[in-house]
């Protein structure tokens, strides 16, 4: 490429880019009149705008592009365990929803079979107690014979009775 | 690695969630006159095989639904604010068990209980200790170790062992109470 040619592919580039001003524009032209190396250099020019402009992306098969896009992931270097990771994020995040789901699922009246579970340990706990007074009773009789130990047991009986006759008092 | 992990997780989660309510009603019973703690046996012995807390709220529910067919039973329960069972299988010996009896004792003394009725055997210790308070019953204790179990049983509330006694037909419950 000769001086003459670089001297006016800048003219034409700047006018195919639209940066030449309206004179130099209209002086190019009528240049390009009386010089036809210059006028078929215009004409080569556009048709290459145009011939760039018709070309289209083209769009590359998705294998590739899944493969170029797992490329940072895998260069990616890994962090250690964070709750700020969005997987743990969002674990946190379920956690008030999971306790309110729970909360809401457990009514304040307990089910018929809540209670009668309720019902049953209180009879095993009952009949603890009452397995408790046997021994109890068992040993007083076998220490002071039956007389003294049913005397005994219906001291304790009348001073635990009378311990509630009294609140019954204080209560009406 | 993660997955499993996670799962544990989870079910750590879902295991607390279940547990609440449970520790909810031991935290209610606490602040409670009538209370007793009667400690942790579980290193020695494992989990209790009987672990009973019922609360103030799931004994009138009881109350309500024996009431049709016992008012007897029915004014039992509503006099009464908690029932607390531990039950423990003494398979490594009762030591540990009759320390933990005899430091509740001091304990229950210490604190205004009054003995109502002990045994000491070399093989059987039993105790029943009352809580009073301005001439109201808030709580009764009954203690058993022996060499094959070891029962802590506390009643929050008023409980009249005459009325315990006639109502206690009416529970179809079988605990192998052994008696010789």
């Amino acid at each position: 490429m000769n001086e003459y040619d670089d001297k006016w592919e800048d003219r034409i580039n700047a006018l195919m880019d639209g940066e030449l001003s309206a004179r130099d524009a209209e002086l190019l032209k009528t240049e390009a009149t009386d010089d036809r190396e210059l006028a078929r250099a215009i004409i080569e020019a556009y048709q290459l705008q145009q011939a760039m402009d018709a070309i289209q992306v083209e769009r590359a098969p998705d294998s590739l592009r899944q493969r170029l896009r797992a490329i940072p992931r895998q260069n990616r270097t890994k962090p250690a365990f964070s709750l700020l990771q969005p997987r743990w994020a969002m674990a946190l995040a379920a956690i008030p929803l999971v306790i309110i789901t729970f909360s809401l699922m457990r009514p304040d009246t307990p089910s018929a079979s809540e209670i009668a579970k309720a019902r049953q340990e209180m009879a095993i706990a009952f009949a603890y107690l009452d397995k408790a007074g046997v021994i109890t009773g068992r040993e007083i009789e076998s220490s002071v014979g039956q007389t003294m130990a049913d005397a005994v047991t219906d001291s304790v009986n009348r001073a635990i009775k009378s311990q509630n006759l009294n609140s019954k008092e204080k209560e009406a | 690695m993660k997955r499993l992990l996670i799962r544990k997780v989870v079910i750590g989660l879902i295991c607390t969630l279940f547990t609440l309510p449970v520790l909810a009603q031991e935290d209610e019973l606490k602040s409670l006159a009538g209370y007793v703690d009667f400690g942790d046996l579980s290193a020695t012995y494992g989990e209790p095989k009987i672990t009973i807390n019922l609360g103030g709220t799931m004994l009138n529910f009881v109350g309500m639904m024996s009431s049709s067919e016992s008012p007897e039973t029915s004014d039992l329960i509503s006099k009464l604010k908690g029932i607390r069972v531990q039950i423990y299988s003494l398979e490594g010996g009762a030591d540990d068990a009759r320390d933990q009896f005899g430091k509740t004792k001091s304990s229950l003394k210490s604190s205004g209980w009054e003995p109502i009725v002990q045994v000491n055997d070399d093989d059987e210790q039993v105790l029943v200790y009352m809580k009073m308070i301005e001439g109201n019953m808030e709580g009764m204790t009954v203690m058993v170790v022996d060499d094959e179990e070891a029962v802590f049983v506390n009643v929050i509330g008023q409980l009249n062992p005459a009325e315990l006694a006639k109502v206690m037909d009416r529970f179809d419950v079988d605990v192998d109470v052994e008696l010789d």
